[in-house]
């Protein structure tokens, strides 16, 4: 079950050299620089510190990156349609069917006057030809998906009312009703706690695992990725630092092949098992970056 | 020059002198790329500079009556023409800078501070005193302005101090409302928690902590606010309460010129125009200001 | 060792209109001693912390600090032993204050003297360099801006510093970094500690005993060594515990 892309499947999404670069009044700002990576079947982790651009490279692929910003890269390729000169209204109809994005605080992406089942309702028939009836009972069967144990009168809720858990399984059963091929999910989880935090990780797990979803999981916690994805970028300042199987982060015997950001980030962290009197910290090198 | 710019812009100053100017011209910088902002600033400056140097730019004077020169069009030797008691208009509304200077400093001397100690206080205290002060507020927003200032001046008698005086009582509250909005959002942040701490007392907080917070607000309000001010001192100068004759007022130039308006129409246009581009130009300022200031 | 207790808290409610969100909490915290206190949002666990710094009034109880009994509105010699370090760094400095303000207002609230040299020291002590002294908070990175405030906090000379999850919002590297210098003031000058955090990991490296809080109550008090074995005696603590530890894939565990 665990690996579901096989090397003759063609790709989800291709990257090949993304730069995302913002033009401020005191010079270029260079969010992204450089990131390459394939994404099939799996879950794709992107981990680093703030700064790094692991936000601005999911809002790249969604084509979000608000004015003074510019994409570019030498390929964006999405199941052999290409992003980047595909027009923008094709792109924009791509974006929500099949390319959907999950943010870090449910609370500022529903619409707080409008009950959160219309607003699943709606996001169906935004791409899907449905009578109002039809929209309804698919949103009902979403909730149900997402485990929400009573979807009829979850459906009649507004945000406000929903916790903070709920809210953002409201959110996914939105991005998901369109069956998407490819959720970026950023910080999904950081705004909940830990026990909901599972909960919602095994959503988007069953989804990845049973609907062959490919999933773009961006997050600053290492141990969570870790554990939860089966590939792992870890960024920093921009770049790629290195790509490695999740498995391989915890792995002590691997430790002097990685890269000594990871093992920087890896350090820094307090450990139940391993108590230290002082913490490790992080000794950044220029030349990660060159 | 580039020593001063280094000086403001450094990233660590050494003084808190140094600090503060940095700040300023950072602002600065950012409100001199809005061109309508700079537009504004640079009205309000010229009328800064026809006020104080009022005799040495009018050509005459602005009371001087004759009556041979009555209602001239305007002309090499009358700019903006002649009134019906033959005193030249250009020369008149170059002194009315004066008069309109003088309301609206006076106005936002005693407007400012008071509707920002009250809101802030109001705000910041809540209870009793919140309830108390916003419902003298409440009375006096009931009414509108014009006609609260018109009642002002009928019981105080018409004059330049009177009228200043009724825009003032008229004007203050929705400075308090701004001020207490901005207290409301202030007083939850934890840096206020932070001095509550330190065992500061309630009024260190409020004029320390809390008032410097809400002077931006206040600020973009108050020049925004100026064109109202200016509309409302014309609308009691052209009502005869205002300025009184033959102070150059813009309003009761307008107000002396209606008769002529079809015949001789440089009378009241001229006036008018003034006051139209002054208050754009307050308004403009008060635009960019809030762009500049707001940001935190 | 001392054992005379630093805070000492006795069936401690807390209501806000309708909702109780602390009920009958006790707990006593030894002098020097650094002591946790975890849960998840709506534990009350923060609230706890602004009721012992005294920002909050709506409380019942017993609270005593130094052996001291502390009435709902607290005196300034209080104020000059306990000081408090709050989560959101870009929210707990007054955005028109420079670094340099931040640090005089409690010197001249309490009418202190050598301000300049004591604001000198407290930047040294957290690793603030001089050059940063008249800076605005915009001007400062996040882990900039938490050391001001421990600075900040430490000015007057507290004895006991109470902390809002204090590295919730830094980055890792950031949050090594902050916690390493907690950890060394607190050696040099015997401070006594109240950490509230959600991260079980952060509170077992600060602290030698913490409180698992769960709507309101005190759910179990443990030693971080309880923690660490992963021992803890109830449900609740457990289940903490071992969402903590990160996601397991059930699918891993049953061979398909």
């Amino acid at each position: 079950m665990r690996a579901l892309t096989t090397p003759t499947e063609q790709p989800l999404l291709e990257l090949d050299n993304l730069r995302v670069n913002f033009h401020t009044p005191t010079g270029i700002v260079r969010a992204v620089r450089g990131l390459s990576f394939t994404l099939g079947r799996e879950r794709l982790g992107i981990v680093g510190e703030s700064g790094s651009g692991k936000s601005m490279t999911g809002r790249a692929i969604l084509d979000l990156i608000p004015y003074p910003g510019e994409v570019l890269a030498d390929r964006l390729v999405y199941r052999g349609q290409d992003l980047l000169t595909m027009d923008k209204r094709t792109r924009r109809k791509l974006r929500g069917r099949h390319i959907s994005m999950v943010m870090q605080d449910p609370k500022f992406s529903l619409n707080p006057v409008q009950t959160v089942g219309e607003q699943i309702a709606e996001a169906y028939r935004v791409h899907h030809k449905a009578s109002v009836r039809e929209a309804r009972e698919r949103s009902l069967v979403m909730l149900e998906a997402v485990q929400i144990r009573e979807p009829g009168r979850v459906y009649e809720l507004y945000p406000h009312e929903v916790s903070g858990g709920m809210g953002q399984r409201v959110m996914i059963a939105m991005m998901l009703i369109a069956e998407p091929d490819i959720l970026i999910a950023d910080e999904p989880t950081s705004a909940l706690d830990v026990t909901v935090q599972l909960q919602i990780l095994k959503i988007l797990d069953d989804l990845v695992t049973e609907r062959g979803m490919g999933l773009i999981f961006i997050s600053h916690d290492l141990h969570l990725v870790q554990s939860f994805c089966d590939r792992v970028i870890v960024m920093y300042g921009g770049k790629a630092m290195e790509t490695l199987p999740a498995a391989e982060l915890a792995d002590e015997a691997a430790r002097s092949q990685r890269h000594p950001y990871t093992l920087g980030l890896l350090g820094c962290l307090p450990d139940l098992d391993h108590p230290k009197a002082k913490l490790a910290t992080l000794t950044r090198d220029p030349a990660w970056l060159a | 020059m580039t020593t001063w710019t280094d000086y403001l812009t450094t990233d660590s100053p050494s003084s808190r002198r140094q600090a503060r100017l940095g700040q300023l011209y950072r602002q600065w910088l950012a409100f001199k790329r809005n061109p309508l902002a700079v537009a504004g600033l640079v009205i309000v400056v010229a009328l800064l500079l026809i006020a104080a140097f009022a005799p040495l730019i009018a050509p005459h004077n602005p009371l001087a009556q004759n009556l041979d020169k009555r209602l001239l069009p305007p002309s090499a030797v009358n700019f903006f023409g002649t009134d019906s008691l033959g005193r030249d208009i250009f020369s008149r509304i170059v002194y009315g800078a004066r008069v309109t200077l003088v309301i609206v400093l006076l106005v936002v001397i005693t407007v400012g501070p008071v509707g920002l100690l009250i809101g802030a206080t109001s705000g910041y205290l809540g209870g009793w005193v919140d309830r108390l002060l916003m419902r003298i507020t409440d009375v006096f927003l009931a009414f509108p302005r014009l006609v609260l200032a018109l009642a002002f001046v009928a019981a105080l008698g018409p004059g330049l101090e009177n009228a200043v005086i009724a825009i003032a009582i008229t004007a203050w509250p929705p400075y308090a409302r701004v001020a207490r909005a901005e207290t409301l959002i202030i007083r939850q942040q934890d840096y206020i928690a932070a001095v509550r701490l330190q065992g500061a007392s309630q009024w260190r907080i409020v004029w320390k902590h809390v008032v410097p917070l809400c002077l931006p607000s206040l600020i973009v309000r108050t020049t925004l606010d100026m064109a109202g001010i200016i509309l409302t001192a014309a609308g009691l100068g052209f009502l005869g309460l205002g300025a009184q004759p033959p102070i150059p007022e813009w309003g009761a130039m307008i107000s002396a010129g209606r008769e002529q308006i079809f015949d001789q129409w440089w009378v009241a246009t001229f006036p008018g125009l003034a006051i139209c581009v002054v208050a754009l130009g307050f308004n403009l300022l008060g635009d960019g200001l809030r762009d500049v200031m707001d940001q935190r | 060792m001392t054992t005379q207790p630093a805070i000492a808290l006795d069936k401690l409610n807390v209501s806000f209109g309708e909702a109780h969100v602390v009920k009958d909490l006790s707990f006593t915290v030894l002098s020097g001693e650094s002591y946790g206190i975890v849960g998840e949002s709506g534990s009350g666990k923060s609230t706890v912390l602004r009721v012992l710094a005294g920002l909050n009034r709506d409380w019942s109880g017993e609270i005593a600090i130094l052996g001291k009994a502390q009435p709902k509105i607290r005196d300034k010699a209080f104020h000059r032993q306990v000081q408090m370090v709050f989560q959101d760094p870009y929210g707990s400095l007054h955005p028109k204050k420079t670094v340099d303000d931040a640090l005089a207002e409690p010197l001249t609230i309490h009418g202190i003297r050598d301000a300049e040299a004591r604001i000198g020291r407290a930047m040294a002590d957290v690793g603030l360099p001089p050059s940063f002294r008249f800076r605005y908070p915009h001007q400062l990175s996040g882990g900039q801006r938490q050391r001001v405030a421990i600075a900040r906090a430490l000015v007057l000379e507290p004895t006991i510093l109470l902390l809002d999850e204090p590295t919730s919002a830094l980055d890792v590297s950031i949050q090594a970094e902050v916690l390493n210098l907690l950890q060394a003031l607190r050696q040099e000058r015997k401070l006594t500690y109240i950490l509230v955090s959600h991260d079980l990991a952060v509170v077992a490296h600060m602290c030698e005993r913490l409180l698992v809080m769960q709507f309101g109550r005190g759910v179990e008090e443990m030693t971080a060594a309880t923690l660490a074995a992963r021992a803890p005696q109830t449900a609740y603590a457990q289940q903490l515990l071992t969402a903590s530890e990160g996601f397991k894939r059930q699918a891993a565990t049953i061979p398909a």
